[in-house]
């Protein structure tokens, strides 16, 4: 069997050797590099794409109804599982929305952490729009991880990532040295089992918007590296739920997906590393459908040509001009 | 005995809320179900030997793509252009203003309200489209009276029906290279809950037909997710119409047939086989109408 915990200090031992060395060789010092799944998404979607967002581009878009949704629903799932748990026996099913709106009204607070700060804001200023909106994101979310993980939720269930009063219970993360300006932020949103050297832990994502089987390996991969090092123990699965598809997919963690993580982590360092000297370079170009939305697809030969070829298809069919 | 024909969307719910799933749901779909997912899957796996399609490269289908892959395949592969119409602009209102009276059920809808509720969600077009006509006002005006009419055929939704708005919904076949999604207006009911689930879809213009079959594509897409078929499909029209349709088995096998054909119709395009265009209506508002050799065919306005 398996040393969870050894898996997990080997990764990191690896992984803080080559990011160090990585930030090291810098032409100029390293601004803070905040490494998550989406950035990690972006890197690995396409390189140059992810240079040219620069500052802008690379810090965290800001809390929106889009961004805001998977937080507030944990966060409202929480609350409810904090406030109606009774002594003994499960807590009721919750109501999405209003458990969502429950929590909107006295689970946030003006100066709280993350999401629950930024909807206290929104109903100080009187933004009911904007708080409707988050609340639809978040009630789908709380909807689709209850549909999919069962009422009462699994006893061995934990939420992660819900920041709570004085600041405890935030994302996991993990810095590879003290005074790195890398940090590695795990966006698992919940634990089945507890960290221990046996292993006997696996981390749960679930997206109310699965993608392809790609993207759910890619998360998977992702996760597994990142969790290992927050959480200090290798899990032994990360299970991703998809709302939209109604399916759980279990992908084992093993050393192949815990290096093709940890590649991820590191093509974000590497990625912003090489935007101090290279900026914007098309040579390591990954074409896609994204290529349709690029800013920088005027100077990009690789996506020029895709978008002149196979880009002239969309989802599996071919587009016809049209003529005048 | 044929129950009684439920003619609106309140009345549905009354109707439903007293049943639960074990008691009175749709679980007589289960076969049929089983039945359209066997045959959705030996076809996009057939068509997709031939359309060359891949997990990676898939077809993706959605209701639009269904539906004119049947009315018109030519039409299909019409580009998307981000123009807005004051069609357009009035449908993504009202939805926006079915949403808000969802979400917030005891403030009544407005046409401010809801283009406010646009914004947030990060579409600007509409408020600026909205802006940017001459004639703003008439706009305006015609789009509150489709917002006013919506809100009153809006029921009072209780929390056990669990009201979920924009609700994704999403089938791979074929081992991923065939991919049929959509989005639900307005999801009621279904698992975990013990209520049947309800398929809501808010139109913003006048009733048409393509709308249903859009609603028994959603009731597929609806029952292999959840395992289990809607009780109901439900077009509420800002035009005062509401279409309720109980989910039968016939529904989902209906669904399923038209997918089917809209592979079979879609693989031969991909294969390299010209896009056949059917002439009608739709000619009038199509980019491609334009060296286009049916559409001269198609009936005018009015003829």
């Amino acid at each position: 069997m398996r040393d969870a915990a050894t898996v997990a200090e080997r990764l990191a031992g690896h992984l803080a050797a080559t990011v160090t060395a990585m930030v090291a060789a810098a032409p100029a010092p390293v601004a803070p590099v905040y490494v998550s799944w989406g950035a990690a998404a972006e890197v690995a979607t396409c390189p140059p794409r992810y240079r040219a967002a620069g500052e802008a581009g690379w810090r965290f878009p800001g809390w929106a109804p889009a961004t805001a949704g998977a937080a507030a629903g944990r966060a409202a799932l929480d609350h409810h599982l904090q406030a109606t748990t009774p002594p003994a026996g499960p807590p009721p099913l919750p109501a999405p929305l209003e458990a969502v709106r429950s929590w909107m009204r006295s689970g946030t607070a003006v100066g709280a952490p993350g999401v629950a700060g930024w909807v206290a804001e929104l109903r100080v200023r009187g933004d009911g729009t904007t708080m409707a909106a988050t609340a639809a994101t978040a009630a789908r979310w709380l909807a689709g991880f209850v549909r999919l993980w069962g009422w009462p939720l699994p006893s061995r269930l934990a939420l992660l990532n819900v920041p709570r009063e004085g600041g405890a219970g935030g994302a996991p993360r993990w810095w590879p040295a003290r005074r790195s300006p890398v940090s590695v932020a795990s966006g698992a949103d919940a634990r089945l089992g507890r960290p221990g050297r046996t292993g006997d832990l696996s981390l749960v994502v679930h997206r109310p918007s699965s993608g392809g089987d790609r993207d759910v390996h890619r998360r998977a991969a992702y996760e597994a590296a990142a969790g290992a090092l927050a959480l200090r123990v290798a899990p032994e699965a990360v299970v991703v739920s998809g709302g939209d598809t109604g399916e759980r997919v279990r992908v084992v963690v093993d050393d192949d997906l815990l290096a093709a993580g940890a590649e991820m982590i590191a093509a974000v360092v590497r990625a912003r590393v090489t935007a101090l000297t290279a900026g914007f370079d098309p040579g390591d170009a990954r074409p896609s459908v994204l290529c349709r939305w690029c800013e920088e697809a005027g100077r990009c030969p690789a996506g020029a040509a895709w978008l002149a070829g196979p880009g002239r298809w969309h989802a599996g069919l071919p587009v016809l001009a049209a003529e005048g | 005995m044929a129950r009684r024909p439920v003619p609106t969307l309140p009345h549905l719910l009354a109707e439903l809320g007293a049943t639960t799933v074990e008691g009175g749901g749709a679980d007589h779909a289960d076969e049929a179900l089983a039945a359209s997912v066997r045959l959705l899957e030996a076809a996009a796996r057939e068509a997709a030997t031939v359309g060359g399609w891949t997990a990676d490269d898939p077809l993706r289908l959605a209701k639009g793509r269904v539906g004119w892959l049947a009315r018109c395949p030519r039409r299909a592969l019409a580009p998307t252009d981000g123009d807005l119409t004051d069609d357009l602009v009035a449908g993504l209102v009202v939805d926006a203003a079915a949403k808000l009276a969802t979400l917030v059920p005891h403030r009544r809808p407005t046409v401010e309200a809801a283009v406010r509720y646009l914004e947030a969600t990060g579409d600007t077009a509409v408020a600026r489209h909205l802006a940017d006509r001459a004639d703003g006002g008439a706009l305006q005006a015609d789009v509150a009276g489709r917002v006013a009419l919506l809100a009153g055929l809006w029921p009072e939704l209780d929390a056990g029906w669990w009201p979920r708005v924009e609700e994704p919904v999403r089938m791979a076949l074929a081992g991923g290279a065939v991919v049929v999604s959509g989005r639900l207006d307005l999801l009621l009911g279904g698992p975990p809950t013990p209520r049947p689930a309800v398929v809501v879809e808010v139109k913003g213009g006048r009733w048409h037909d393509s709308a249903r079959a859009d609603a028994h594509l959603y009731a597929l897409l609806l029952a292999r997710r959840d395992r289990r078929a809607p009780a109901a499909v439900v077009t509420v029209v800002a035009d005062g119409t509401t279409q309720v349709e109980p989910v039968r088995p016939a529904v989902l096998a209906t669904a399923a047939d038209r997918v089917v054909h809209a592979l079979e119709v879609a693989a031969t395009i991909a294969a390299g086989e010209p896009a056949p265009a059917h002439p009608g209506p739709h000619c009038a508002h199509c980019s491609l109408r334009r060296g286009c050799p049916e559409a001269a065919l198609a009936p005018t306005a009015g003829s």
